[in-house]
Parts: C-alpha cells; sequence; structure tokens
C-alpha cells in the first residue's frame, strides 16, 4: 500500500493498493474550489494511473454542478482505460444531485471499500 | 417576533452584504420574510448566499429537502451568472433577493451581464456524461417556477419554490 499526497484538504488521505487508489474527499465543493478538486485528483490520476478510484464521500455533505462536472471527467478518462469511479458513503444531498444528474448508474455507488476491491 | 440581529438595517462580513433585510417570523409564518443580498461576481461568495438562503427557509418552516433544493438552485443560478452572463468575469454585480410570501419562497437574482436566456437555447439531448446542463436541470427539476426575464442590460430569473408540494 503506497500513500499518496493530494496537496489538497479537499483530498486529506489517499491511497494506492496496486491497480486501485482510494481517497477520501473533505468539505463543501463547488465552483469556488472545484478546480481545486480537478487539479488534485488529476494530478494522482496522472501520477498513479489506478484502475480503480474509490472515493470515500462520507466528510462531503454539499456539493454542486461543478464538483460533479469534476467527477465525471475524471470517470471518463479512467473509462479510457478500462477505469472506474466508486463512490461510497454518499450523503443525502450529494446522493440527490446525483440523482437529478442521472448518474446514480454511471458511477458505481459501493457500501464499503472491500465491495468496490471485488468488482 | 421580529428577528433584531439580522432582521433589519445592514449587515457585512466578508462574503457578502446582506442589506434592506426585513424578516417578520410569526408563529403562524404568516407575514413576508425578505433578504435582499448584493455580492460581486466571485465564486467565493456563492457559499455565503446558499446558506442565507438555506437558513430563511429554515426559519420559515421549509422541511430539509426543501431548504436543500433552494440553496443548490441559487448556487447553480448563482454560477451560471458568474460563468456565462458574466464570462468568469470577477467584480460584476448580482443582485440577489430571497422573499418568503407564505405558502412560497421566491428568489430574484438580477445580473447586468450578457442577458442571454439559458432557457431559450435550443434543446439538446441530455448526456449524463457531457458537460454542462446540470444546472439547468437542478432548476427546472427542483422548483416550481423558472423564469427568465431579459432586461435592456442585463437578465431578471426569478426562482419559486412552494413549502409545500403540490401547495399554488
Amino acid at each position: 500500500m503506497t500513500a499518496v499526497n493530494s496537496g489538497t484538504d479537499l483530498i486529506p488521505s489517499a491511497h494506492c493498493d496496486g491497480d486501485a487508489m482510494m481517497a477520501s474527499l473533505c468539505g463543501e465543493i463547488d465552483l469556488h474550489n472545484s478546480s481545486e478538486l480537478r487539479d488534485a485528483m488529476f494530478g494522482v490520476l496522472l501520477k498513479h494511473s489506478p484502475k480503480k478510484l474509490v472515493l470515500d464521500m462520507a466528510q462531503v455533505p454539499y456539493m454542486d454542478s461543478s464538483a460533479l462536472a469534476v467527477l465525471v471527467e475524471g470517470l471518463r478518462n479512467l473509462q479510457r482505460v478500462g477505469g472506474r469511479i466508486f463512490l461510497l458513503n454518499l450523503q443525502s444531498r450529494v446522493r440527490g444531485l446525483l440523482e437529478i444528474a442521472r448518474l446514480t448508474n454511471v458511477f458505481m455507488l459501493v457500501k464499503d471499500e472491500q465491495e468496490a476491491l471485488a468488482r | 417576533m421580529i428577528l433584531p440581529p439580522r432582521g433589519h438595517g445592514t449587515r457585512q462580513d466578508r462574503n457578502h452584504s446582506v442589506v434592506n433585510s426585513t424578516v417578520h417570523l410569526p408563529p403562524s409564518f404568516s407575514a413576508v420574510c425578505r433578504l435582499e443580498i448584493r455580492i460581486d461576481s466571485d465564486p467565493a461568495h456563492i457559499a455565503g448566499v446558499r446558506r442565507e438562503v438555506e437558513r430563511l427557509a429554515l426559519e420559515a418552516g421549509f422541511d430539509a429537502g426543501r431548504q436543500a433544493d433552494l440553496g443548490l438552485c441559487v448556487n447553480e443560478a448563482l454560477a451560471n451568472v458568474m460563468r456565462h452572463a458574466y464570462g468568469g468575469a470577477l467584480g460584476k454585480p448580482i443582485l440577489i433577493v430571497v422573499e418568503y410570501v407564505p405558502p412560497a419562497m421566491r428568489i430574484v437574482i438580477r445580473d447586468w451581464g450578457t442577458g442571454e436566456n439559458p432557457a431559450a437555447a435550443p434543446p439538446r439531448p441530455y448526456d449524463p456524461l457531457e458537460p454542462g446542463g446540470v444546472g439547468l436541470i437542478c432548476l427546472q427539476g427542483l422548483m416550481d417556477e423558472v423564469n427568465y426575464e431579459p432586461q435592456p442590460d442585463g437578465m431578471r430569473l426569478t426562482l419559486l419554490k412552494q413549502q409545500q408540494p403540490g401547495a399554488t
């Protein structure tokens, strides 16, 4: 297991395990800081090239469409190499945004890290 | 009941200013609550406005889901103004007027940008994997009324959300 430094408080912890990267996101994310999330996320994806990105959203009480766009862009990049993004511990407001954007079947929603690693 | 700390007068913080606000919240919630918020076009101000709208909705008795809907929609509407009406330029004026007129919350967002009407754009099939469009989908899906009124010098957007489902 390799610890990953994202360089931002929005991703306070991350690590790689084989071809999977597990990362926790933290904080409210909107147009003000979604570009910071984008830079950090693409930085670690470029450096470590995981096939699976598992994002623990437990500490994200709110996000808007600009943050969602970052996740979608990340997903599209991973899909090009056969990869996927797994989301776990969605809070209700974030889940609601995914639902209205019709993205609940696009991302892999899982109950824990083990389920993501097994799929 | 009048809530003096944020009910009257002018309040300033580093994120935005709330001016000319009048908040009357009797137990019956039968009176009008009004907030007037002026910001400039900087995404750093969005969260502050969203929280003010959610606070007013909470005090007016909107349930948690409807508070969240109002907050998300004002966020998305302001982001659209900043990105599209002002093309990402900082320092441009935006006026937000939030009124609780029982049984509904009305939010008016005025900008002095391009005046382009997002609702008048040719419809395109929504692809969740293509960028763009989620903000407008939120407004149309979560608000009871969305009305863009082009002005000679910009745009006036009115959002209306009933306090109860199906209320008129």
